[in-house]
């Protein structure tokens, strides 16, 4: 992408920053990269198969990256509401961060099979994206692709789950997060975990008990989608960095969804719009307070 | 060594003899959550298992390591305090279609687990394992198992391999208990060898095609380059996440807790852990030697490629290939190792250190 | 699970349900409640926070974990809360943590969220006889394995 690579190569250039962080082809299929010198901006690229969420890199905890010195980073429509998540929050200053914008056509589920997209094979994030040309940007690149295809996988698993009855759906649950081993992957790949100390680590007194049973697994996902609730941004790297599997992108699509029709909200890439739970309406919802 | 012929039939009937006494039996099986991906799982018969297939996404540690162990359980009473050991025998258990590289990261592992201190829970579960591998032909850019100075044939750790044959399987049989198993079932047989080799031969040779086998002079290399500034640029992309030492067969550190119900009564477990989480050697003074992901992934490969075989003369890492397919950032191991050797052998001839290009 | 009472059998599995309560209103309505004599089931054991923003849905989650087969969080109405805003934030809170733990498979009966204030001591006694009898009939909390040290 060559407006991508010319940017990148200016903006180390003249100093406006010292890394820039992309995507590379790596040897087994796009990677993060972290271009410090000019001429390796030629290895910046952008497609269908740049799914990771680099604002995780923005962190101030990664402490090697804030090493290198003023970033740039390279941002899908999604990814930016992670870096207004973080501004947010303040977690980084706008100032202080460069965002390169890209407009994005949706990305694959499998970005190792590199296929065609299609409903099939697209991510279940990206239908019906509003964000394909990202408003929060310093430099947007790129041309705009057709809209992505709808793949409707996650919300069949949804509506299906929502079928059962209670007890199934504890069955279901309890099996799923059985093969949790809190290893906290989830956590750590994610933009808007960033607690230095985690309420998992908290020992005195230790509320989510650290071992990997059933019930301490199940405390343990619940607290964390919660904590997320009205600030994940819905990327998926929950899901992609968990090595068992385990399908958490459907928890946190059903708070997102419980949070936008109970608050009206949306993740969005203003870092001025208020987090939801951090506000209130006085005639919010109460239909199930006694 | 020994051969035996196992036919398909016979291996279906071992399985159901293997059940019907209560032992139980693993092997690779098709996931739930994907058919394309398999998982070491418990089988009923032999029909479960998908042999052969593909490279399962985790090892067999959780089977002789468990992610969380009770060690022991304590209550107090007025007479002071109870303690409930738990039992170091292990119900008999039979791998069967395990990766040599799995079955090898056993045997690497056992040097620490009997080192200073005798773990007997781990040496209860491999007392009461038998290891069935199976020939690897299912072998991607990922894995390495050659570079460690194992292979897709391996014997190390496992109690016979099976190399599939017409029919079914030569059956390779390396220690008393791969002969106990296997005897009833299978006929001793020297018929097979010459076509069972040239399989393992091909096997071999697309496997050294991925890395090129790492010299005994990386590891001193590993320990005089503590400093080298390629640590600082090397895992920029890693998160932290500790998945590949969830996947990785001879990682084997862990945490021990303390888990109560009441104020009296409750278990002592141990979990696993990983060094590259960020509190992994945080002091209770609060000071953390490893302060950043660059320190931390520097320990990753110093431990494994370094410290481990000065002190036990093996690599603690069998060539598996997990941690690359698990990374969600996009680490890549034996790209990262190639790129180290590399960085050694042309240190070796000037003493001029580069960064890294990854 | 051997451990796991039968619902229904005569050794009376009796509900256990804590109750976090706010200090202002809830607290004190149920104290109203106490000093009127008004019958109430045994089986809530209260908890005093300061505000119902107070509680944390760790507090829930960690009360069915350590043997609670339900739960009530009370607070002052909106509107009237001491520190003026504090049951705005938690009702927030309450509704996503409500929609979480039904899409996880705890029966929404099992938690109770209520407005009670310091003159209700009527509502309280309600809530307590009404929890306690929705509890009773949806039987213990499910076991979970995992508990007491049982091997995986």
């Amino acid at each position: 992408m060559k407006e991508l690579q010319d940017l990148a190569r200016k903006l180390l250039n003249d100093g406006t920053v010292k890394v820039v962080i992309g995507y590379e082809e790596g040897a087994r299929g796009v990677r993060p990269a972290f271009i410090t010198d000019a001429k390796q901006a030629g290895k910046l690229i952008f497609d269908k198969r740049c799914v990771q969420n680099l604002a995780a890199y923005l962190n101030p905890r990664r402490k090697q990256v804030a090493q290198l010195g003023t970033p740039a980073v390279v941002v899908k429509g999604c990814d930016a509401r992670a870096v207004a998540g973080l501004i947010r929050e303040k977690q980084i200053e706008r100032d202080k961060v460069v965002i390169i914008a890209v407009r994005c056509g949706g990305v694959l589920e499998n970005p190792e099979t590199d296929s065609e997209l299609t409903s099939e094979t697209v991510s279940v994030r990206c239908g019906g994206c509003d964000v394909r040309e990202p408003k929060l940007h310093d430099h947007l690149v790129g041309e705009l692709p057709p809209a992505p295809p709808v793949n409707n996988h996650r919300e069949e698993q949804i509506a299906a789950l929502k079928k059962l009855s209670s007890a199934d759906r504890w069955s279901y649950w309890t099996e799923q997060l059985s093969r949790c081993i809190r290893c906290h992957a989830c956590r750590e790949a994610c933009p808007m975990c960033f607690c230095v100390q985690c309420t998992a680590e908290k020992t005195q007194p230790q509320w989510i008990d650290p071992s990997a049973t059933p019930r301490a697994n199940r405390a343990w996902q619940t607290m964390r989608v919660l904590h997320q609730a009205g600030r994940c941004v819905d990327c998926l790297e929950c899901e992609r960095a968990c090595p068992e599997h385990i399908p958490l992108g459907l928890l946190a699509r059903y708070v997102a969804d419980s949070v936008e029709r109970r608050f009206d909200y949306k993740a969005c890439e203003d870092p001025a719009v208020a987090a939801p739970l951090g506000v209130y309406k006085t005639n919010d919802d109460e239909e199930f307070i006694r | 060594m020994t051969h035996r012929f196992l036919s398909h039939a016979s291996l279906t009937a071992l399985v159901a003899e293997l059940v019907a006494a209560k032992t139980r039996v693993i092997a690779p099986v098709r996931a739930q959550d994907d058919p394309e991906q398999v998982d070491y799982r418990p089988i009923h018969k032999l029909e479960d298992a998908a042999l052969g297939v593909r490279l399962t996404r985790g090892s067999l540690k959780e089977f002789f390591l468990p992610p969380t162990e009770v060690l022991l359980h304590y209550k107090q009473t007025k007479e002071g305090v109870e303690i409930r050991e738990v039992p170091t025998e292990a119900p008999p258990q039979v791998i069967l279609g395990s990766t040599p590289c799995d079955a090898a990261a056993l045997e690497v592992v056992d040097k620490v687990m009997g080192w200073d201190y005798r773990d007997e829970l781990w040496f209860g579960r491999r007392a009461a394992s038998t290891i069935v591998s199976l020939l690897c032909t299912a072998m991607d850019s990922t894995c390495f198992c050659t570079a460690t100075g194992l292979g897709p044939d391996s014997f190390r750790g496992s109690d016979a391999l099976l190399v599939p044959v017409e029919g079914g399987y030569l059956a390779n049989v390396i220690t008393p208990k791969g002969e106990a198993l296997l005897q009833k079932y299978a006929e001793a047989d020297e018929s097979m060898k010459a076509s069972a080799e040239a399989a393992q031969g091909e096997a071999r040779q697309k496997e050294e095609k991925n890395l090129a086998a790492i010299p005994p002079e990386f590891s001193a290399w590993l320990a005089t380059n503590f400093d080298n500034p390629i640590w600082k640029t090397i895992a920029l992309r890693c998160h932290g996440c500790g998945a590949c030492a969830g996947v990785c067969p001879t990682c084997h550190c862990f945490d021990i807790v303390d888990e109560h119900d009441t104020a009296d009564e409750g278990v002592r477990r141990r979990n696993w852990d990983s060094c590259q989480t960020s509190k992994f050697t945080l002091h209770a003074s609060g000071h953390n030697p490893r302060q950043s992901q660059s320190e931390r992934f520097r320990q990753r490969i110093q431990h494994k490629f370094s410290i481990y075989p000065s002190r036990f003369a093996e690599i603690l890492c069998t060539g598996c290939g997990r941690c690359t397919r698990a990374c969600p950032g996009g680490m890549d191991l034996p790209k990262l190792l190639d790129e180290l050797m590399t960085l050694a052998k042309s240190e070796a001839k000037s003493s001029e250190p580069k960064g890294s290009s990854l | 699970m051997s451990d796991e009472v039968e619902h229904g059998s005569d050794d009376a599995w009796s509900p256990k349900v804590v109750a976090f309560v706010c200090n202002w209103c809830t607290y004190t309505g149920a104290d109203l409640a106490g000093t009127s004599r008004l019958q109430m089931a045994p089986n809530v054991r209260v908890i005093r926070l300061t505000c119902s923003s107070r509680v944390n849905p760790l507090f829930i989650i960690k009360a069915f974990e350590r043997g609670a087969d339900g739960v009530v969080v009370s607070g002052c109405h909106t509107g009237d809360c001491h520190y003026s805003t504090g049951n705005y934030y938690a009702r927030r809170r309450f509704a996503i943590l409500h929609d979480l733990l039904e899409f996880m498979g705890v029966e929404t009966n099992r938690v109770t969220f209520s407005w009670v204030s310091a003159s209700e001591g009527n509502k309280w006694q309600e809530v307590v006889n009404e929890t306690t009898a929705r509890i009773k009939e949806l039987g213990p909390f499910r076991t979970l394995q995992g508990q007491k040290g049982v091997e995986l």
